[in-house]
């Protein structure tokens, strides 16, 4: 916002003499051998440059401390602000991960959490939750990190309530939000007793708060004296107290992150700089991963691309578990979807298997509750009630119910959210309804503006939607989903639902929370107001010489930039 | 008989500029309100698949998009006729400072597409029209209607596949990020940036990543010319004074070279102007094809966002840049045809 036109990219950085640039330009001048004889301008600039004297491109010394070569991280994710009071999309996160610290984060693999700039949050009752910090934490630019920092970052985000941040909408336990929409901090709801703890009082029972806690969105810690109380930060001048810290931001082009030389904390970088570079189009992601332009790619990949690039031996893919999932919900209170009988038969016809394979190339995984496997209390509701996909058992339910077949039905769908895998799961799903005899599909689609709008006025019996977690909990996956119709206002209401919600959340014992988890898992199965579909996988691409890459692939979607390593 | 001095050069250009005024007031007025019948608005396009009907009613009241849009549409213009295009909505950013940032890439591309087709495109239709007729004038017709038919993104993903590596060409971007990284910001046009800073690595390695992009786009444009040229040597050939040059014993090779076609490409200069337009929108597809970080495909970016003060902005500085470069381009055509002035 408020960028200076020449000092925005001032922090430049001469490499010159160290061994990890000649390294990572042998490489370019290998590529350029070819390219030399191509265009006789491209030598006559070059000599024109040797004549221009030495760069001047900037004297700043490497950080210390990396071992590895530079390293370029290729994604089709956007970033909306680095500055955590303006973001809620994985594209920010991904790099806010790495600069800041909150005050407990996921490790790999896990969803327990841990401290991170935190030795420790701990709920004195449901509503009180607090956290001890770290002795000798500072931030990057060497301000030590306060317990009065973590208050300011959470009264700026919620003072500033930019619409793309996450603080006003995640930290409602904390917050009050008017009917005009402005959103306030409730009175006295954080203390700080001394420089090394925070309080935090909630207005009711949440133990999904610390999970909240763990995302930099709603929860980084900025540094008081560097970032505006009622504004935010431009993106280029962002400071946090993470393994890493901003060298170079261009929006839409590129990151780069070097290592934060203040960094105390248990996940130090290995790598002296990481390039982050921005891709518009999933397939000049894929192409620039094969051509060795980026060395690791990571998000939106398509099914296919990912299957082609399988066979190129020149890169891997890896894949780990992951969270994002895709659904089908009914208009609960429509004319086709009100009938219960017609939902559960549907969801006796689903074949998960050959969605996944058929629509998606294997590259997602089955999913038989909305709650995906990995989480604490995740069951497979949808299997243990409907089993194998059953034509006759599907039968049985409508003829008892009294509805007469084939049922006709409208199912929405969009091209251009979900990506173009979608149409094929759209297509699949009416085959698989059709063939039973039961069902007549019409499937219907139109862009997610109009999609998202229309699908709550009722335009479709059944359409599909996605959904990734804001934190590692199974509550991201039910409350929002089962409570009041849920955030699509499909028309399904269960107050056995609601109770059961308030319950999990109100207490911290993760046995109940995890029996209660399954209790909700198991009327969705039953009520059917949605079918889930699919759980992605989370997939990356990388070329020769990198490593850790795998370790970070989980259904956090963290990309850990301090675990992966480049050499040679 | 003219009205006195309707003819003056000083008073054509005033009248030209005049016009550019009401030609800006209603693009201006039909993006505003084309952005604001389309379905969505920038909050559902960021949050809609995440919170309820009610917070996203309560954020575009917080954010004054359920305002009027009369009163919408009026702030708009007050703030444009300031110059203060905002700040867009989806990732925070000055509208002008995208401008600023991305132009200089888009810059870069048309020129040097431009560059190219006029390299590619004037000669070989010079040719194509010398020899009417012959091999090489049907090869190249079909050179030129292939190349303008042609859509920029099929031809950049041929060029992609089958071109970068054998060549040993990036597919991506304006250069690699290690020399965006470098190479200091001065102008914020990277290839003038990197000779200003005397790094021949970064001048090499911004070249070789130009090259792919502009000559797909260079061969859109290319396809005109060759037409173009081709059809006005033709004709040219075909008046009185080569008629009368070849009568006097001049020889066929040399009137031609000498007379019919610097005559031919005279009205080249008039088309420059038109094919500007057709250049940028070829430059928002190119750059998608190549994530070339360029203000096209950040207006793509917006577009999809419901940005409407980035869209808004963008579009304005489309549109100044063709209504500007008609302007010279009418100035030109008067200065060297002052029968344009009447």
């Amino acid at each position: 916002m408020d960028r200076p036109w020449d000092s925005g990219y001032g922090l430049v950085t001469d490499l010159s003499g160290s061994p990890e640039r000649h390294a990572f330009r042998r490489r370019q001048v290998d590529r350029s051998k070819q390219f030399g004889a191509l265009i006789g301008a491209g030598a006559l600039a070059a000599a024109l440059a040797a004549c221009g004297g030495s760069d001047s491109s900037g004297a700043s010394p490497q950080s210390g401390g990396g071992t590895g070569d530079p390293w370029i991280l290729g994604t089709t994710d956007t970033v909306t602000a680095l500055d955590p009071a303006g973001s809620y999309d994985l594209g920010s996160s991904t790099l806010e991960y790495n600069l800041y610290q909150t005050l407990v984060t996921v490790p790999p693999n896990s969803t327990k959490i841990v401290g991170d700039a935190a030795k420790s949050c701990t709920y004195d009752n449901p509503t009180t939750l607090t956290c001890t910090l770290n002795p000798d934490e500072k931030f990057s630019n060497g301000d030590p990190l306060t317990s009065s920092d973590v208050k300011y970052s959470f009264e700026r985000a919620i003072k500033i309530q930019d619409a793309n941040g996450a603080a006003i909408y995640l930290l409602g336990s904390i917050t009050d939000t008017a009917k005009d929409g402005t959103v306030t901090l409730n009175k006295g709801a954080i203390e700080t007793p001394d420089d090394q703890t925070v309080v935090f009082h909630l207005d009711h029972p949440d133990t999904t708060f610390q999970y909240v806690l763990t995302y930099p969105g709603a929860a980084a810690i900025v540094d008081e004296d560097a970032f505006p109380a009622d504004k935010k930060l431009a993106d280029d001048q962002v400071i946090g107290s993470g393994p890493y810290k901003l060298s170079q931001y261009k929006a839409g082009e590129q990151a780069v992150l070097e290592l934060n030389s203040n960094y105390t904390g248990p996940d130090p970088g290995k790598t002296p700089q990481v390039f982050v570079k921005y891709y518009s189009e999933p397939s000049a992601l894929k192409l620039a991963a094969q051509n060795g332009e980026v060395d690791v790619a990571w998000r939106s990949l398509s099914p296919t691309d990912i299957s082609a690039l399988k066979s190129d031996s020149n890169v891997t893919v890896a894949t780990g578990k992951g969270s994002e999932i895709r659904y089908w919900v009914w208009k609960v209170d429509g004319p086709v979807g009100k009938q219960l009988a017609i939902r559960q038969a549907a969801a006796q016809l689903i074949d998960r298997e050959a969605i996944a394979k058929d629509a998606y190339d294997g590259t997602v995984d089955p999913l038989y509750s909305i709650v995906p496997p990995g989480y604490g209390g995740a069951s497979q509701a949808f299997k243990t009630a409907y089993g194998t996909p059953d034509v006759a058992k599907a039968k049985q339910i409508l003829k008892d119910a009294g509805i007469s077949t084939p049922v006709d039905l409208t199912v929405g769908w969009t091209p251009t959210h979900y990506g173009p895998s979608t149409e094929d799961e759209a297509n699949e799903l009416q085959r698989q309804l059709e063939s039973s005899g039961l069902f007549k599909v019409t499937l219907k689609s139109t862009e997610w503006e109009q999609y998202q709008t229309i699908y709550k006025q009722g335009a479709y019996d059944l359409f599909i939607l996605g959904w990734f977690p804001d934190y590692p909990d199974g509550d991201d996956y039910l409350s929002p989903f089962l409570v009041d119709g849920g955030f699509f206002q499909n028309g399904y209401k269960n107050p056995q639902a609601n109770k059961l919600v308030a319950k999990e959340q109100g207490t911290d014992d993760q046995a109940k929370r995890q029996q209660v988890f399954g209790q909700l898992q198991d009327i969705a199965a039953k009520d059917v107001p949605f079918i889930p579909s699919w759980v992605g996988q989370n997939t990356a691409v990388y070329g020769k010489g990198m490593s850790g890459v795998e370790s970070t692939l989980d259904p956090s979607f963290i990309f850990r930039f301090w675990l992966v390593t480049k050499n040679g | 008989m003219t009205r006195a001095g309707s003819g003056s050069l000083p008073r054509y250009i005033l009248q030209r500029i005049l016009l550019v005024i009401p030609m800006i007031w209603v693009i201006l007025t039909l993006v505003f309100f084309v952005l604001r019948v389309a379905p969505g608005d920038p909050v559902s396009a960021a949050l809609g698949g995440k919170l309820n009907q009610q917070a996203l009613d309560q954020r575009r009241e917080a954010l004054g998009f359920n305002r009027p849009l009369l009163a919408q549409y009026w702030d708009y213009l007050s703030s444009v006729a300031h110059l203060d295009f905002g700040t867009t909505f989806s990732d925070n950013q000055p509208v002008l400072h995208v401008i600023r940032d991305n132009g200089g890439a888009t810059l870069t591309l048309t020129v040097a597409a431009f560059a190219i087709a006029l390299l590619v495109g004037i000669p070989l239709g010079l040719l194509a029209g010398r020899y009417r007729d012959s091999a090489s004038d049907a090869g190249i017709r079909l050179f030129g209607i292939l190349s303008y038919a042609a859509p920029v993104f099929f031809v950049g993903f041929l060029m992609q596949y089958y071109l970068a590596e054998p060549l040993g060409l990036p597919t991506s971007g304006d250069a690699s990020p290690i020399t965006v990284f470098e190479v200091p910001t001065k102008t914020h046009i990277l290839l003038i940036d990197a000779f200003l800073s005397g790094n021949g690595e970064a001048i090499q390695d911004v070249l070789k990543h130009l090259v792919l992009p502009s000559v797909c786009l260079g061969l859109v444009i290319c396809g005109v010319f060759i037409r173009l040229v081709r059809v006005n040597l033709l004709q040219t050939m075909q008046t009185d004074y080569v008629e009368a040059a070849e009568a006097r014993g001049l020889k066929r090779g040399s009137v031609t070279w000498r007379h019919v076609f610097r005559n031919a490409l005279v009205p080249v200069v008039t088309v420059i102007g038109l094919q500007f337009a057709l250049l940028l929108s070829g430059a928002i597809l190119t750059e998608q094809t190549f994530n070339w970080p360029g203000i096209g495909q950040k207006l793509v970016q917006y577009i999809n966002n419901r940005d409407y003060g980035a869209v808004q902005g963008i579009i304005t500085f489309f549109a100044l840049a063709v209504v500007l470069i008609s302007l010279l381009v009418d100035i030109v055509n008067a200065l060297i045809d002052p029968r344009v002035r009447y």
